[in-house]
């Protein structure tokens, strides 16, 4: 097997009138693993859809190695698609579902059943063959789905939310094994998910989407330092968000002055003086300066409002001048006893400054 | 559980109603059973002459009733073999379509089960006559099929909507051909559909006369010789006929209800 | 067509269509519009085309006499051709008395005969109360099966009510025939009491009366009412009854307020099937008056391609009852609120 690129070229979708995928470019390299995540109703599984060839797009091309899938349907490409509900086929063995494909190719019987029996075993699924996918466990159920599309030798595996079903144990174990598969394998996936947990554990690089529009696409590590917009910064991971007005500007830094006073932070987007702005902090940023100096450079003082133990670390809200701020500190013996007055503080780099846009949650 | 919006006695009262009414169904058909055993040769209860089979072997030897049920069981063959295909194809076609254009299309398929059976056999005896084919067992077929096809296309739909699409769309994406992906997969999740469709077009073929009578021209059914048969005296040979419907329908009902009744693994 | 293609493909789409269109046409639409054009055109035969006919032979005749009296080559050739007149002249119209010119019109409607024009108004009376009396019937029935009893009563109630539905519907007529008839149950009872005289003919000519076939109509019609009640009834969620009783509301009140309204497509379903039946039944009265009786419409229908062998007629006489029975179900369908998709379940 032999992973291929993917590549969509200025690809769009409406649904009459309305729009589901803006004018979109994007490449997907061979052999990666790339995830596109995004909330529900962002366009995600139609953009998925396109490149199974389910979707014709409006405008704009789907290159599958370079090569234009205009025309083609889903049983002409080389892509194989893992469906939310799996969609095993609750009539035939398990045997049966995954040698579907092969069938469909013309395959002789013989050839059928070993190329199925050695699936089964690279799934770890040996022996369970003549079983009907009823008789599955979960687990069970969506290895079988994965050798299904695995029969067919596709260049690239595209994956619905094929977890979404799981419970959160199985969940975890399934995302090491995906990954170990595609290792294996070594074609291109291509891995829809809402759950960012999911998108950053297994991905190369991650697409994340929102209202039909790529926001961002970059491997996990900079998708949470260094998000490029409002959306993405909000959306991944959790964040403290201040509205505030531009007071002063200096390359790539910039002062904003806020309802808890005039903080710093880099500059991210076009800003000018006088100018609404976002001023983005996440939680685990944030340092309570208990005695000592402080050791950012933005200093707020606040006062504790409420505790939460999360087991490893320990999440404060902390009310300032009527705003609420999150702070997550590692659990360790000083936190139980902490002063009602804190004062907060974070560095210049930990703060992002953006113009005003679209948050994830409202 | 009972949901008790009604006091004791009201439900006294509804038992008894619905007791009667039970009895009510079922009396005329146990008077007219009765009757195939009295060795009177005018149908009757009050009159019993003795208990007698001899009925039994009149119909036995009835060559034009043995021929009618031949003719009706080769009707309702050919009502299956037409109703089953125009009623799956009917239903596929509903299934893809807009609500918009499926509504119209729906109600021209529909509008048979609601247009009385009589209707259905004189326009097709009118229009087969144009093509030279005179009033008989054809034209039953195609008079009666008019309106099986719409009771098999309605339970075909209901099976269809209860159909997971992307068992098509993962057959497909797996490189299956439409052709492929409907024998091996819609057709073995319409197959149960298709045995009870055929049953019930059987049997709705197999009961018909309103819609029959007019198309059958000079041949004849089992039921419309019965129905000829009672203008000229009443004889104990069609409750007979009677006695074999009551107790074939009975047992297929409780087949039915114990079959239906056993819990499934 | 598009989206069929994208379905299942352009072979199996093109078949599917096509067979539906086949049965839209061949089994549905066409025959229809033949029984309707059929309604809508009469042959007149004209009794004057007969007698010019045979005035002309009778010319002819005395023309053929007087030419072969004649000697004369000259006067011989003109009678010749007077006679080739005449017979031409017989050619057409013995074509016209044997194929009589279409006319097209509504004559066939208005033709229709003052006392079948009260049969008619009388069949469609009697199919609107047998179905209001059905309905009467099988409310309180399609409520017990469907609402007020455990799920083993309900098993046992939908069998005691599939079986008589599903024996032919000759038999339950025929059933009726043997309790109504001179020598049948009732006559026979009464006699037993000396109330009647068998021997003597003075049995009470129950089939006689037109109720006969009301009475037989509704027992055999009945259960078409109480099953698409039951089938709606049973969707409805026990706790709305509960929780409208819990609220203090009425038996009477709970029936009007929660169940009724829940049970409207299935009433509008059961009331439209029970008409289109009883209105359209020719089984039942044609079994009920043993083929003598002209008391129902269905049997005028019948008479008129069967033993008038006016099929004009006939058809003319399907299309008005048909105009009443479309007619009843959309009356029914904007009274009940329900639309084509409800109906046919």
């Amino acid at each position: 097997m032999r992973g291929k690129d993917v590549r969509l070229d200025k690809v769009s979708i409406r649904f009459g009138d309305s729009i589901a995928v803006q004018p979109t470019d994007l490449a997907i390299h061979a052999g990666e693993f790339f995830s596109i995540l995004g909330p529900s109703g962002c366009g995600k599984t139609t953009l998925l859809r396109t490149i199974s060839g389910f979707i014709q797009p409006t405008e704009g091309r789907v290159l599958i190695g370079g090569e234009d899938m205009a025309g083609k349907g889903p049983n002409e490409r080389p892509t194989a698609l893992i469906f939310q509900n799996l969609a095993l086929f609750p009539l035939m063995s398990v045997a049966e579902n995954v040698a579907f494909g092969l069938e469909a190719r013309g395959v002789p019987r013989a050839e059928r059943q070993r190329r199925a029996r050695e699936l089964l075993e690279l799934v770890a699924l040996e022996g369970f063959g003549d079983k009907k996918p009823a008789d599955l466990s979960g687990g069970q159920r969506q290895r079988v789905a994965i050798a299904r599309a695995l029969a067919v030798e596709p260049s690239v595996l595209l994956l619905d939310e094929p977890l979404s079903a799981l419970d959160l144990k199985l969940r975890q174990h399934m995302r090491t094994e995906l990954r170990a598969i595609q290792r294996r394998v070594g074609i291109t996936f291509i891995y829809i998910t809402h759950d960012q947990g999911e998108a950053l554990a297994m991905s190369d690089r991650v697409a994340v989407m929102s209202r039909g529009r790529l926001e961002q696409v970059a491997d996990a590590d900079t998708l949470y330092a260094d998000p490029a917009t409002p959306f993405v910064a909000s959306f991944v991971g959790e964040q403290n968000v201040l509205h505030g007005t531009v007071a002063g500007l200096t390359d790539d830094i910039v002062q904003v002055d806020t309802p808890v006073g005039r903080l710093s932070g880099r500059v991210k987007g076009p800003l000018a003086v006088g100018e609404a702005a976002l001023v983005l902090v996440r939680p685990e940023r944030i340092a309570l300066g208990v005695g000592g100096a402080p050791a950012g450079e933005n200093v707020i003082a606040a006062r504790l409002a409420s505790r939460s133990l999360e087991g490893a670390s320990v999440h404060l809200v902390c009310a300032a001048a009527g705003q609420n701020l999150t702070v997550t500190v590692p659990n360790g013996p000083n936190v139980r006893e902490l002063p009602e007055e804190l004062s907060l503080s974070f560095g210049t780099r930990d703060a992002l400054v953006f113009p005003v846009g679209a948050l994830a949650h409202g | 559980m009972s949901t008790a919006t009604e006091s004791a006695g009201a439900r006294l009262v509804l038992n008894i109603y619905i007791g009667l009414f039970v009895l009510y169904l079922f009396l005329p058909l146990a008077v007219m059973s009765a009757a195939a055993f009295n060795s009177y040769d005018y149908p009757s209860v009050t009159q019993w002459r003795g208990f007698t089979l001899h009925w039994f072997v009149a119909l036995a030897n009835d060559q034009r009733l043995l021929q009618g049920l031949v003719n009706s069981v080769l009707v309702a063959l050919g009502v299956i073999a037409v109703s089953i295909p125009a009623g799956l194809s009917g239903a596929l076609i509903l299934t893809r379509l807009g609500q918009r254009s499926g509504t119209f299309l729906y109600s021209v398929l529909v509008s048979p089960v609601l247009t009385p059976g009589i209707i259905l056999g004189i326009s097709s005896l009118i229009f087969w006559r144009e093509f030279g084919v005179p009033g008989g067992l054809f034209v039953a077929v195609m008079a009666q099929s008019s309106f099986i096809a719409s009771y098999a296309m309605l339970l075909f739909l209901a099976r269809l909507q209860r159909q997971d699409r992307t068992l098509e769309e993962a057959a497909l994406d797996l490189g299956a051909s439409h052709t492929m992906v409907f024998r091996r997969i819609t057709l073995p999740f319409l197959a149960p559909t298709c045995f009870t469709a055929a049953v019930v077009a059987f049997l709705q073929s197999f009961e018909n006369y309103n819609t029959t009578v007019f198309a059958i021209g000079g041949e004849w059914t089992l039921v419309t010789e019965i129905a000829s048969r009672l203008r000229f005296g009443l004889s104990p040979v069609i409750n007979v006929v009677g006695v074999i419907f009551v107790v074939l329908t009975l047992v297929a009902a409780t087949g039915y209800v114990l079959l239906k009744g056993k819990p499934k693994r | 067509m598009g989206s069929l293609a994208r379905a299942y493909g352009r072979p199996l789409a093109t078949l599917i269509t096509g067979i539906t269109l086949l049965w839209i046409l061949v089994l549905i639409l066409v025959p229809l519009g033949a029984m309707v054009e059929q309604s809508l055109w009469w042959r007149d035969s004209k009794g004057d085309v007969s007698l010019a006919i045979d005035r002309l032979y009778n010319d002819i005749s005395l023309i053929e006499l007087d030419r072969n009296a004649e000697t004369d080559p000259a006067k011989q050739a003109a009678f010749d051709k007077a006679l080739a007149e005449k017979q031409a002249e017989v050619a057409t119209l013995e074509a016209e008395e044997k194929n009589p010119p279409k006319t097209y019109g509504f004559a066939n409607f208005t033709r229709m005969s003052a006392l079948h024009f009260y049969i008619f108004v009388r069949t469609i009376l009697y199919a609107l109360l047998v179905t209001a009396l059905a309905l009467v019937v099988c409310y309180p029935v399609a409520y017990v099966v469907a609402l007020a009893s455990g799920p083993r009563k309900a098993v046992i109630l939908m069998v005691a009510l599939i079986v008589p539905y599903a024996i032919n519907e000759l038999l339950r007529v025929y059933a009726w025939l043997m309790i109504l008839d001179y020598r049948g149950v009732i006559n026979g009872i009464l006699g037993w009491f000396g109330v009647v005289d068998l021997d003597n003919r003075g049995w009470i000519p129950f089939l006689e009366n037109p109720s006969a076939v009301f009475l037989a109509m509704i027992y055999t019609y009945v259960l078409f009412m109480v099953f698409p009640m039951v089938n709606t009834l049973e969707t409805l969620d026990r706790n709305q009854i509960e929780a409208a009783r819990d609220l203090g509301a009425s038996t009477a009140r709970i029936h009007r307020r929660v169940i009724i309204p829940h049970a409207k497509p299935g009433i509008a379903v059961g009331c439209i099937m029970t008409f289109m039946l009883s209105a359209g039944s020719y089984s039942v009265p044609a079994i009920m008056t043993r083929g003598q009786g002209g008391d129902w419409f269905s049997q005028l229908v019948y008479r008129q391609f069967y033993e008038s062998n006016n099929w004009n007629m006939g058809s003319a006489y399907a299309v008005s009852l048909l105009v009443v029975c479309t007619a009843f179900i959309l009356i029914m369908m904007r009274l009940f609120g329900v639309g084509l998709r409800d109906i046919a379940k």
